[in-house]
């Protein structure tokens, strides 16, 4: 494939957004197909995540991360489905760097259940608010009509759900959230609040600190809703 | 203010009366909206074209340029009828309600009933709610602005009842709930949930998120 030559590869080679694992991840015994295809498959994902990141998810389309990514759209086509699947993927990797660091931090977390929940939510936003466009993209994927199943929008990835619920239930046993509330819905709520305050990053700019401190707002207003009465 | 008689409103409308070339416009705005409607559920916002559209409404690409600017024109206006006729559905709702939490749930209800039948464009809607540029201007809509007023009466009607505190943080609260009522839709859209499951989900968060504000 031509493709491997292209001018392009020099400029994402050297993009120092590029997760440093990425390149080392290929095993080092692949056949150079298999090496070949886990280049090109890195290089889409990395083109994409720049392109969602300043277009947004309707704004950009296949053929633009094939010319960023200096591939033939032919190759993008032969890794993944859909613009909906590639977004998946992108956001699916930040994922796991963000649930490593939820992992370690979470279950380390003192306080109250709201206190619980602000920590944990300051470390989504600062996580995702170097680039809230990408996120929005994420959201506005799930509505996509032609997303394949196997993608996995903002709300349909159980992580998010997971880590709320079992600091709730956690509250639960301590005697700080009434048993008798709806956990899930509680969890929606959450959830709900969070994605929604991405909304203010676009109509007001804010940051990381602004975004934490709305969402510290409604997480309050939610753990008074249930707590024990 | 001037005054005005009934005779002479009668006499206004009938100097008004659309000439046949403007009832021959408002036909092919109506046969393009519903057109655009019918493409906007099957193939959502990005999948229909404005191309599409013209044939699917049987003129030209021309003639539908002619009535709308472009496909967010388009998408706006149904949004903006359909949005004027549910918050008159949801405020018809909230007046049957027995105090505030009752009048919300009722009003919630009737919205997850007007868009039951008409899922896939509210899925559309949702699409474009979180697009770069159109997002702001659809969620900002004065239609949108409306919906979320009648929580805020709600609200301060409960405040009034002496049901709500006096700092009810009616400016949060009231989003809050907004917010609560649209984050169900998914729920409805993607796993098929029951107006009676949407109704109990809605039930549960409302209750949550006024139980802070509560007197007593």
């Amino acid at each position: 494939m031509k493709a491997d030559v292209h001018p392009r590869l020099r400029h994402v080679a050297r993009n120092p957004r590029r997760p440093a694992g990425v390149a080392a991840a290929r095993p080092a015994e692949a056949g150079p197909r298999q090496t070949q295809k886990a280049a090109t498959r890195s290089r889409v994902l990395d083109a994409a995540r720049d392109l969602f990141d300043t277009q947004g998810y309707q704004g950009t389309t296949i053929r633009e991360i094939a010319r960023h990514a200096g591939v033939s759209v032919g190759s993008v086509f032969t890794t993944f489905a859909s613009k909906g699947e590639i977004l998946s993927q992108v956001m699916e990797e930040r994922l796991e760097a963000l649930c490593a660091e939820l992992d370690r931090v979470v279950p380390h977390l003192r306080g109250s259940t709201a206190d619980r929940l602000r920590s944990m939510f300051a470390i989504h936003f600062a996580f995702e608010a170097r680039r809230t466009k990408l996120f929005l993209s994420h959201i506005a994927a799930a509505y996509d009509w032609t997303l394949p199943p196997s993608a996995k929008p903002f709300g349909r990835t159980p992580r998010l759900r997971d880590v709320i619920h079992d600091i709730l239930v956690k509250g639960v046993a301590e005697g700080d959230v009434d048993p008798s509330i709806d956990l899930l819905g509680a969890v929606e709520l959450l959830v709900g609040a969070y994605g929604w305050s991405f909304r203010l990053a676009v109509t007001e700019g804010a940051d990381a600190q602004a975004m934490t401190a709305a969402m510290d707002r409604q997480i309050g207003l939610i753990a008074n809703g249930f707590r024990p009465r | 203010m001037k005054h005005i008689s009934p005779n002479q409103v009668a006499g206004e409308t009938a100097v008004k009366m659309p000439t046949r070339r403007a009832l021959a416009k408002q036909q092919t705005r109506a046969k393009v909206l519903a057109a655009a409607r019918r493409l906007f559920s099957e193939s959502g916002y990005e999948g229909a074209t404005i191309r599409d559209i013209a044939a699917a409404a049987g003129m030209s690409t021309g003639a539908v340029f002619a009535n709308f600017t472009d496909k967010s024109d388009l998408f706006r206006e149904i949004m903006g009828s359909d949005m004027a006729a549910l918050a008159e559905t949801m405020r018809d709702g909230a007046a049957r309600g027995r105090g505030v939490e009752d009048a919300l749930l009722k009003a919630f209800t009737a919205g997850y009933a007007f868009y039951k039948g008409q899922l896939p464009l509210a899925r559309a809607a949702f699409s474009v709610s979180w697009a770069p540029q159109d997002g702001p201007v659809l969620r900002n809509a004065p239609q949108v602005n409306v919906l979320h007023e009648l929580i805020v009466e709600q609200l301060t009607l409960g405040v009034q009842r002496g049901e709500l505190s006096q700092e009810a943080e009616i400016k949060l609260r009231s989003q809050m709930l907004f917010d609560a009522y649209l984050s169900n839709y998914p729920q409805a859209i993607f796993e098929g949930w029951s107006l009676d499951a949407l109704q109990a989900r809605a039930r549960d968060q409302i209750r949550i998120l006024l139980a802070g504000a509560r007197r007593g």
